[in-house]
């Protein structure tokens, strides 16, 4: 579905490359994890997949086409970003804010209608906030506007949804909330998701691809198991760790034991 | 014999010192006091004039030192002076000057009365006092005259506007009921149409104009603004204002000079002027 | 929640119908009672009939200055807060004011005397040094590659306001007295423009900007919450904060031009606008437009009509009503 081939980016002319010769592969369905450790490159990735930024070298398709031929409105119906933080300057309500992800299917002057109305309390019910409809953004709790966020970009009826860092600022209660709420989402099979992270152990429990970043380019990319082990680790982030499967949790984790 | 000397040297010493009370190098930081001292006959005892002196000419020869907001202190005690007249809202330099232990006139402005008063306080301070009094007195009399001249005539309604955004309506700045502008309406036998505003300026917005009903308007250019008078374009202005009677009647007069912003000798001038515009007719 | 659809034609109706009230009766109020039948009574000739002349010629005009000068700083405060996500932002932020400010010192300091069909020369002038700062502090924040920097957009602004605001001064230091008075005089906002010309002028400019404006409102609501978030929702955020920041300068110039600065209707108007209706700049943007011209009006009748004969500049009436206004909604906040 979406095609990154030998991708760079630097942010200035000149400038270090951020992103260098990356290239990876997403599938319908997919649910991929881009690991790596801060300043890695991963955001700026996930804003490349998601045509928020241009390779400078290299090129990314999505469903055949190049990405930066695709009309940002056509592209907003099928490819969807949940940034790390959302701060709102202006009082706006939950339900105002989710149904700003109706923008793409929009015209420049048209407003939204009942159809539009309809799709937003979906989304609110997949991700559980259906109560919180009229309730002012700024009031709720950080796993809250998480969910708020994920069901604006629910509302875009994507196929791709990229997040970025969607856990960081989140406690263990809240993390595990947004990772069942992502993964009965993609359970159906519509939507894919992309999600950058340097947690381990929440990419571990989540993903079923891995792709480890660091420096910009890819260490390794595959399945979780095969590409979660002890040496990836100590190479992404110079830690001796043990890595494992969990019987009751059913999928590796991994436990730091000391920096090499 | 001895004695005799000494008695002369005693009556000149005192005579001397008595001499020396008598201020000889004067800086005037007003321009109308500037005026007043010359016109008394002592242009000779000034040593520095303001920035904005230009009358008489031979005042802009002289040394300049500031004014009002931009006074040079240093370039004013490097002159040694010994007497420095000053506004009366010039608090830093007066301390300068006592400082310094020079000697000031503080000059407070307000209206007609206060110019011959200031003209014989000046004088005396500077030892004119003689021809201060006679310059007041024939400034009082040829003002008087004026009045006399112009009295018994019908006064027309007056608005007395002394600044005003080219070639429109709007920023027009006229006198208020206080202040020597109105004096010098009242003496020249005009009623200024807003004689019961306790101000010395007015803001005139066009509903006031209308509402008032001027039968004759003055515009005062003085400054830079006498240069580019181009009577015709500039008058028109007034036409939207149709109903007014000085509109109507074309009473508009423009009257060009500084010597109606500057309160000295020459508002003698001004006032003839202002009254030949108010009362053509009458016998000057 | 009801939809956008109905509360758009509410807020239109309502705010619509305030400003028509406010224009009908602003006229007929004043310091001199005039009869209305004299008014209209065509028989008398225009020239003579002095209640006409107080209703058409100093009170309409006026009343209409108020309301397009009213309505295009309450739209640029509301763009601008949502151009730089910031609620504390006004037009005069980013410098366009302080260029404004310095064109009619100039003016008034040297004594322009060029004068364009009615046009004053200082109104002329503050229109330029307007435009002159919006080019400025536009090449500064696009200079970079990657479309507006608010940052840079911010700094940019500040900074000219500083270095623009700190030459009016200099400039007004070095003339004289009566010159820097009107100066200051200029800088309180007066309204008694006494035809319509000044207004006429300033049309297309404001017309110019409201099209800019037209397609604006939903793409500030999906770029106040993020640039990229927006650009991910397929909105173009280069340009939407172009049109935007050129727009809302525009206007900002236009209605200085013609009453020179008046405090605080950009900031407070787009506040109270948002207390009524939400935050949905669809609906905040037109609300803005209509109650700020509402607003002026009203304030432009206190300005002429509470200390008559003396007229108060209108900037002193916003300003007193404004400022308590707006530390009430601080305080209220926190």
């Amino acid at each position: 579905m979406l095609h990154a081939i030998e991708v760079s980016f630097a942010y200035r002319n000149g400038g270090p490359s951020v992103v260098d010769g990356v290239s990876l592969a997403i599938q319908r369905g997919d649910l991929v994890g881009l690991l790596g450790p801060n300043g890695s490159g991963k955001t700026t990735i996930l804003k490349l997949l998601g045509g928020m930024l241009r390779p400078r070298h290299g090129s990314i398709a999505f469903e055949g086409r190049k990405l930066a031929d695709w009309p940002r409105r056509e592209a907003a119906r099928k490819i969807a970003y949940v940034p790390q933080e959302t701060h709102a300057p202006f009082d706006f309500s939950v339900m105002e804010i989710v149904l700003m992800g109706r923008f793409p299917h929009l015209g420049p002057f048209a407003l939204e209608g009942p159809a539009d109305l309809a799709v937003a309390h979906h989304a609110l019910e997949a991700t559980g906030m259906s109560a919180f409809a009229s309730r002012p953004f700024h009031t709720l709790s950080g796993g809250e506007k998480q969910r708020v966020v994920i069901a604006s970009a629910l509302a875009q009826e994507p196929q791709l949804l990229l997040l970025d860092e969607p856990t960081a600022s989140l406690d263990v209660g809240h993390q595990l909330e947004v990772q069942q709420l992502l993964s009965r989402l993609n359970a159906g099979g519509d939507v894919a998701m992309v999600l950058s992270t340097h947690d381990l152990n929440f990419a571990a429990s989540l993903c079923r691809r891995l792709i480890l970043v660091r420096d910009g380019r890819v260490l390794a990319s595959g399945p979780t198991a095969d590409v979660l082990t002890p040496d990836t680790v100590r190479a992404l982030y110079d830690v001796d760790a043990d890595v494992h499967m969990h019987p009751r949790a059913g999928h590796l984790t991994v436990t730091p034991i000391a920096r090499t | 014999m001895k004695r005799l000397a000494l008695l002369a040297l005693a009556a000149c010493l005192t005579l001397g010192a008595a001499a020396d009370a008598v201020p000889r190098r004067v800086v005037s930081l007003i321009p109308a006091t500037t005026e007043m001292i010359f016109a008394m006959g002592a242009g000779s005892r000034l040593i520095a004039v303001s920035s904005y002196d230009k009358y008489p000419p031979e005042a802009t020869k002289l040394p300049r030192v500031g004014a009002l907001l931009d006074p040079d202190t240093e370039r004013i005690l490097s002159l040694h002076p010994d007497l420095v007249i000053v506004y009366g809202t010039q608090t830093e330099l007066k301390r300068s000057l006592d400082r310094a232990t020079i000697p000031y006139y503080s000059y407070e402005h307000r209206a007609m009365p206060d110019i011959m008063a200031t003209i014989r306080a000046v004088g005396a301070r500077i030892g004119y006092g003689v021809q201060a009094n006679g310059l007041a007195s024939s400034m009082e009399r040829e003002l008087a005259a004026v009045r006399a001249t112009v009295a018994g005539r019908p006064r027309p309604r007056t608005l007395l506007v002394f600044e005003r955004d080219r070639t429109t309506l709007q920023n027009i700045y006229a006198s208020g009921g206080y202040g020597f502008l109105a004096d010098l309406l009242d003496v020249a036998g005009g009623d200024n149409i807003f004689a019961d505003v306790k101000q010395q300026s007015v803001q005139a917005g066009t509903e006031q104009i209308l509402a008032r009903r001027p039968d004759v308007i003055v515009e005062l250019r003085y400054g830079e603004s006498a240069k580019n008078v181009d009577p015709t374009r500039d008058l028109r202005a007034w036409d939207s204002l149709g109903s007014v009677p000085a509109v109507r009647t074309k009473r508009i007069v423009i009257l060009v000079g500084d010597q109606y912003v500057v309160p000295g000798p020459r508002i003698v001038q001004a006032a003839h002027e202002l009254g030949r515009a108010l009362h053509p007719e009458a016998r000057w | 929640m009801q939809q956008v659809r109905g509360r758009l034609f509410v807020t239109l109706a309502g705010f619509g119908g305030l400003l028509l009230l406010t224009l009908v009766a602003a006229p007929l109020m004043g310091t001199t009672s005039i009869s209305l039948a004299r008014a209209f009574d065509r028989a008398i000739p225009f020239a003579d009939n002095s209640d006409a002349q107080i209703f058409f010629v100093a009170r309409l005009p006026r009343i209409m200055a108020a309301a397009l000068v009213g309505g295009s700083l309450a739209l640029a405060g509301a763009i601008f807060q949502a151009l730089l996500r910031n609620p504390l932002a006004t037009p005069d932020t980013l410098g366009v004011s302080s260029g404004a400010a310095l064109g009619a010192m100039l003016a008034i300091a040297f004594h322009f005397d060029f004068a364009i069909g009615g046009l004053s020369s200082v109104s002329l002038s503050s229109l330029a040094g307007a435009i002159g700062a919006l080019a400025i502090v536009y090449m500064l924040a696009t200079a970079r590659r990657r479309g507006l920097s608010t940052t840079v957009l911010l700094l940019a602004g500040v900074t000219m306001t500083a270095f623009f605001s700190a030459l009016t001064l200099f400039v007004q230091y070095m003339s004289d007295f009566a010159d820097t008075f009107r100066a200051v005089r200029w800088l309180m906002g007066a309204l008694d423009v006494g035809s319509y010309t000044p207004l006429l002028a300033a049309l297309p400019l404001m017309a110019i900007a409201f099209v800019m404006m037209a397609a604006l409102p939903r793409p500030l609501d999906l770029i106040s919450l993020g640039a990229d978030a927006a650009a991910a929702r397929g909105v173009n955020v280069q340009r939407a904060e172009r049109l935007a920041l050129v727009s809302a300068s525009l206007v900002t110039g236009a209605a200085v031009s013609i009453s020179g600065p008046v405090a605080f209707v950009g900031l407070v108007v787009p506040h109270i606008v948002r207390l009524v209706v939400g935050s949905d700049h669809r609906l905040v943007l037109p609300a803005s437009a209509l109650f700020g011209a509402t607003f002026l009006i009203a304030c432009d009748l206190i300005a002429r009509t509470m200390f008559a004969p003396i007229e108060l500049p209108v900037g002193i009436v916003t300003a007193i009503i404004g400022g308590p206004f707006f530390l009430w909604l601080l305080v209220r906040r926190t």
